[in-house]
């Protein structure tokens, strides 16, 4: 797992400040995106539903998310929602890791026609 | 023959029990503690509730929900079976096309039926009830006896705090809200697995050596090359969901049982599901499954996935009922086939390719997660109700 960031901690993305207020978050970045993240409840458990809170910098036109095991070739059994809630921020619901072992946490953030992709491995026992 | 006793003495201590890593251990940690915490359903207003309890234990051995005045609840779900009946496929009025699931531990599950076509125990209870091969009542016949008898209707009356309604639908839904109260209070003893765990978690080497060699060397093989824990997760030793395992699904010459495929249409097209005007939790909390669960066609051929805790008494085992033994269950995963599966490219079963001993170090395992029954004593009954 990535580094702990603190809440209110503002990192710089060019000229944004990105940040995610309310407790600890995860990053995770790719290309022109950062990503802080965290869980509601955490840490998480096998077979339980759980809430993404996240920020995505700079922000997108749409987000999705997904998740998938990719050693055993399968997502999730549930297809969550994403909600704006303003700020670049999102809550997503309806996620859940149903087996033990490395699940990959996508973003697919779009925006002016082009897709990108940001993933973070987390490791379920 | 004295040779022969010798070779086997040896050979039995050779094995040893066994040590585990610190992965292994955590991993091991994350099936306990047990009884696990529980709270009350929130979409079933009498969760928890005595009164419903007392209605709902009456209810589930009451012959006169059926149709034919002969059969109850507890003629597939019997106490001494764990629960179950011990026949491959239940069979109520007319047999039906799967086992019959056992219900110890069954308010931990969040899906219900091997296929999880319902999302609370109280919309699972109303299935059987209405089943023409099952009980084969309507919610008229129901709300009759529920109405007529007169100590039904008392103790509907202390639990719902007033006499059943012309509604039948709803005294229906409020049977099976009593039913599953009732069903919540099936909870297994600890076991000794339980006592071994709490004493790797907390480094106690003289309780530890009290579990059996062989289980011990059967655990290591769940958490490791086996990696049963992958599915049989948490406390319960479920992970909830569903999973094709290779058992075929026909049910007979041309016709296949859809299993998870079938019980998310069920599920969706279901008036009694936790999206419904019968949740008693207005801010719909636990219906988050039901709102995003995903119809996928690696459904098809998926069933849930057991609890293993008193799974000793529960056989025959699987969907269908199809494997006699504990042995036989772990030689299915031993020597599964992969071309079998219908897991649109999944790749979480292959064969373990077991050897006799690792198979009966399993089994030995698997045994100790029983409690040795005896956790559920009947009230007298009848007791009079005012």
């Amino acid at each position: 797992m990535r580094a702990l960031l603190f809440a209110f901690l503002a990192i710089a993305t060019g000229t944004q400040a990105c940040e995610l207020p309310g407790g600890p978050a995860q990053k995770a970045q790719s290309g022109k995106y950062l990503v802080l993240y965290r869980t509601q409840p955490a840490p998480l458990k096998v077979g339980q539903h759980f809430v993404l809170e996240f920020a995505v910098c700079p922000a997108p036109d749409s987000v999705r998310v997904d998740a998938t095991m990719p050693e055993h070739r399968h997502g999730m059994n549930y297809r969550p929602t994403v909600t704006a809630t303003g700020e670049g921020r999102y809550k997503a619901e309806g996620l859940m890791f149903h087996m033990a072992g490395r699940w990959e946490l996508v973003f697919e953030l779009r925006s002016g026609g082009k897709t990108e992709r940001v993933a973070q491995s987390i490791r379920l026992e | 023959m004295k040779a022969a006793f010798a070779f086997l003495l040896f050979a039995a201590s050779a094995a040893g029990a066994a040590t585990f890593t610190d992965e292994e251990a955590r991993r091991i940690a994350t099936h306990g503690p047990w009884p696990a915490p529980w709270s009350a359903d929130p979409s079933n207003r009498v969760s928890g509730n005595k009164n419903a309890i007392d209605l709902g234990e009456r209810l589930f051995f009451e012959r006169r929900l059926s149709v034919n005045g002969e059969i109850s609840c507890s003629s597939c779900h019997l106490p001494e079976r764990n629960w179950t009946d011990g026949r491959p496929r239940a069979v109520g009025l007319k047999e039906v096309d799967r086992n019959a699931p056992s219900l110890v531990n069954v308010r931990y599950h969040h899906w219900f039926g091997w296929d999880g076509a319902h999302d609370s125990l109280w919309a699972q209870s109303i299935n059987p009830i209405l089943d023409p091969r099952e009980l084969g009542m309507s919610a008229a016949s129901v709300a009759k006896l529920l109405r007529e008898d007169k100590d039904l209707s008392c103790r509907y009356r202390k639990t719902y705090a007033s006499a059943p309604a012309a509604d039948d639908e709803r005294i229906l839904v409020d049977a099976a809200k009593a039913l599953a109260a009732f069903q919540e209070t099936l909870v297994s003893g600890r076991t000794a697995f339980d006592e071994f765990r709490d004493a790797l978690a907390r480094g106690d080497q003289a309780a530890m050596s009290r579990y059996p060699e062989a289980a011990q060397r059967g655990l290591k093989l769940f958490v490791g090359k086996g990696a049963c824990d992958m599915c049989h997760a948490g406390p319960a030793l479920t992970n909830g969901e569903f999973h094709d395992t290779g058992i075929p699904f026909f049910v007979r010459p041309g016709e296949v049982d859809p299993g998870r495929y079938g019980g998310i249409k069920k599920l969706l097209a279901d008036p009694m599901n936790l999206l419904g005007p019968y949740n008693d939790d207005a801010k719909r909390s636990t219906a988050i499954g039901t709102r995003h669960v995903s119809l996928e066609q690696r459904n098809f051929g998926e069933f849930k996935v057991p609890s293993l805790r008193n799974l000793e008494s529960s056989m025959p085992y699987m969907h269908n009922g199809s494997l006699a033994s504990l042995r036989d269950v772990v030689k299915h995963y031993s020597e599964i086939n992969p071309d079998r599966l219908h897991s649109d490219g999944e790749a979480i079963l292959k064969p373990l390719h077991l050897s006799d001993g690792e198979i009966a170090d399993l089994v030995a395992f698997l045994e100790t997660l029983s409690d040795g029954g005896g956790q559920y004593k009947r009230r007298p009954f009848p007791e009079d109700c005012r």
